[in-house]
């Protein structure tokens, strides 16, 4: 089974994020994997390891941070990758990044497609299922298990709304993950030391047969025109003392300030 | 004049109430509206479409779509935005939409916007408002194709009371099975539980409760309110609480009119999923705990104490 696993490089939510002009503030800001990215190497590694998977990571981006969280997946076991860098893409949005993957997946006849269910920068959770429309292949996404059956079959748990829905997929396949699925391992000394020599394939989009036009780089169906810092909710008032006493005040408040019991 | 095709949410036989409130906000806007709704046996549903604010309903009615399943279901919105000439394709924030509606947008050749808490119109101009890192940050986009498809966010909009629309049925063929991507079944959450995402009142447990009794405790008090009952990613990884009651930026994103954070200390990926609550009360021992930064009411106390007195009092105050 060859699988191709994407990963993104995203700003840390953890750290503090500022608005200034309808742009985030740069300075301070840190970047590392895609969390649900972690979950899909992570996954991917599995199958490596379970059922002789070969597999090969994608990542779209340049620059040191991207280079690191490579070495990361390397690090947790991915054997092959190839890195997209062309500053055309600056400003992708899910369909171009779409077009982009299709681009690589066709290059390398892959059975299985394993994309994070969404990316933390955007949280648009489009790019996996747009990408397996433009394949015509099916997809699961918000999968939180996924079983092999045979070399042409597998069967994946879905977090639905109604409960976990349990899907059969025939192959080749996309699908997106949660965070659910699985704890990411942490790389270990030797395998960070085995990733530092490991060789990326690192292309433009003219390397992938490709261009800026053909993958709707140059008319996006939507633009972000501003950032604007969230409203944030006015601080309440905070009781302390008595527990019988503070606790009888807020239910009053609630029931006649509030109006809300 | 826009035209609004609003999916309509079922969840097991059951039309929420995300319907209505989409259905309201596209009137509000002045627009045209339609519903599309998948299933089999929905035929009871329809009356509940009409009243819920829409001027045609296109049913697919068949064995076939039964289960869900993001393919045909996608299949038949395409369907249905394509006789309506929809230019908005709005669905009602859940799994089958976050699932479905990059489909829709991919066969149309059209935006997508997920997770929406406002759209603007101006003359053929589209804007749109969400938030993006785990709500950190709102952006504003500008659509650039004439039409949209978007998943809009819990609590966005607002039903309005006393709209109704005309009833103009229209049946739609049933869509190819997905031959490649085959539903065996659904494992189903326990039945007669108030659905989250409905929920008036939800009351959350978090890590203060320590364990099976703490837990109970809190899910009393949810009994008592009628409440939905939630939880935390890290109650749900510690195999207390089943996923699909994680409230949070990674399970689900709820608005209820009162949410109780029950000895919930407050994750940025907990806050995202609910602050957007009409009022926040909270309970933790840590008068430090994050989650007092959100809260309207926030009591500093052992959630043990408190939360006996919290029935009591809530009983008294409504009897």
């Amino acid at each position: 089974m060859k699988i191709l696993t994407t990963v993104k490089k995203v700003v840390d939510v953890e750290l503090n994020m500022h608005v200034r002009d309808g742009a985030i503030v740069q300075e301070g800001l840190q970047y590392v994997m895609n969390a649900w990215d972690e979950n899909a190497v992570e996954v991917s590694v599995q199958l490596k390891e379970n059922h002789n998977a070969e597999t090969t990571l994608v990542s779209i981006g340049g620059g040191e941070d991207n280079t690191k969280i490579i070495r990361r997946a390397f690090a947790m076991g991915i054997k092959n990758a190839v890195q997209i860098d062309d500053p055309a893409l600056a400003e992708a949005d899910s369909f171009v990044y779409a077009r982009v993957l299709q681009k690589v997946y066709e290059k390398g006849n892959y059975d299985l497609v394993i994309t994070g269910k969404q990316a933390q920068d955007t949280d648009n959770g489009q790019t996996g299922i747009i990408l397996a429309e433009y394949l015509g292949l099916p997809c699961v996404s918000n999968v939180i298990a996924i079983e092999v059956m045979d070399d042409q079959h597998i069967k994946v748990s879905r977090l639905g709304d109604s409960g976990t829905e349990i899907v059969e997929l025939t192959l080749p396949a996309v699908v997106t993950v949660d965070v659910a699925i699985n704890v990411p391992r942490l790389p270990q000394t030797r395998g960070i030391m085995m990733a530092k020599k490991m060789p990326i394939d690192v292309m433009d989009l003219a390397a992938l047969g490709t261009s800026h036009d053909e993958v709707g780089g140059g008319g996006p169906k939507s633009k972000i025109v501003e950032f604007i810092a969230p409203e944030t909710r006015k601080t309440g008032r905070k009781f302390e003392g008595d527990a019988a006493e503070i606790t009888a005040q807020v239910v009053g408040l609630l029931a006649n300030e509030a109006k809300v019991l | 004049m826009a035209k609004v095709l609003v999916i309509a949410d079922i969840k097991q036989g059951v039309l929420k109430g995300s319907t209505s409130q989409l259905l309201s906000k596209a009137r509000a806007i002045g627009a045209e509206t339609a519903v599309v709704a998948m299933g089999h046996h929905i035929e009871s549903l329809i009356p509940g479409l009409v009243n819920a604010g829409s001027d045609v309903q296109y049913v697919a009615d068949d064995p076939g779509l039964e289960l869900f399943s993001a393919g045909p279901y996608a299949s038949c919105v395409v369907d249905a935005a394509r006789q309506f000439g929809a230019n908005l394709i709005w669905f009602g924030f859940s799994e089958s939409g976050k699932a479905v509606a990059p489909r829709v947008a991919a066969q149309l050749d059209v935006a997508c916007a997920t997770d929406i808490t406002d759209v603007m119109l101006q003359a053929d101009q589209i804007e749109v408002i969400r938030p993006a890192i785990t709500n950190k940050v709102l952006q504003r986009i500008k659509i650039h194709t004439g039409q949209l498809v978007a998943v809009v966010r819990a609590g966005a909009f607002e039903a309005t009371e006393g709209i109704s629309g005309t009833e103009n049925i229209v049946r739609l063929s049933p869509p190819a099975t997905d031959l490649k991507a085959v539903i065996r079944q659904i494992l189903s959450e326990a039945g007669g539980e108030i659905d989250l995402a409905d929920a008036n009142i939800v009351v959350s447990v978090g890590r203060g409760a320590k364990d099976q009794a703490g837990i109970d405790l809190v899910k009393e008090l949810a009994n008592d309110l009628k409440a939905g009952f939630g939880s935390t990613r890290a109650m749900v990884d510690a195999g207390f609480i089943p996923h699909y009651k994680q409230v949070g930026q990674t399970g689900k994103i709820v608005a209820p009119t009162l949410y109780m954070a029950i000895g919930i200390s407050g994750a940025i990926q907990h806050l995202a999923g609910m602050k957007g609550s009409k009022v926040i009360l909270a309970v933790n021992k840590d008068p430090e705990a994050p989650i007092f930064n959100v809260a309207d009411y926030g009591i500093v106390g052992d959630l043990f104490e408190v939360v006996p007195i919290l029935r009591e009092e809530i009983r008294k105050i409504r009897s």
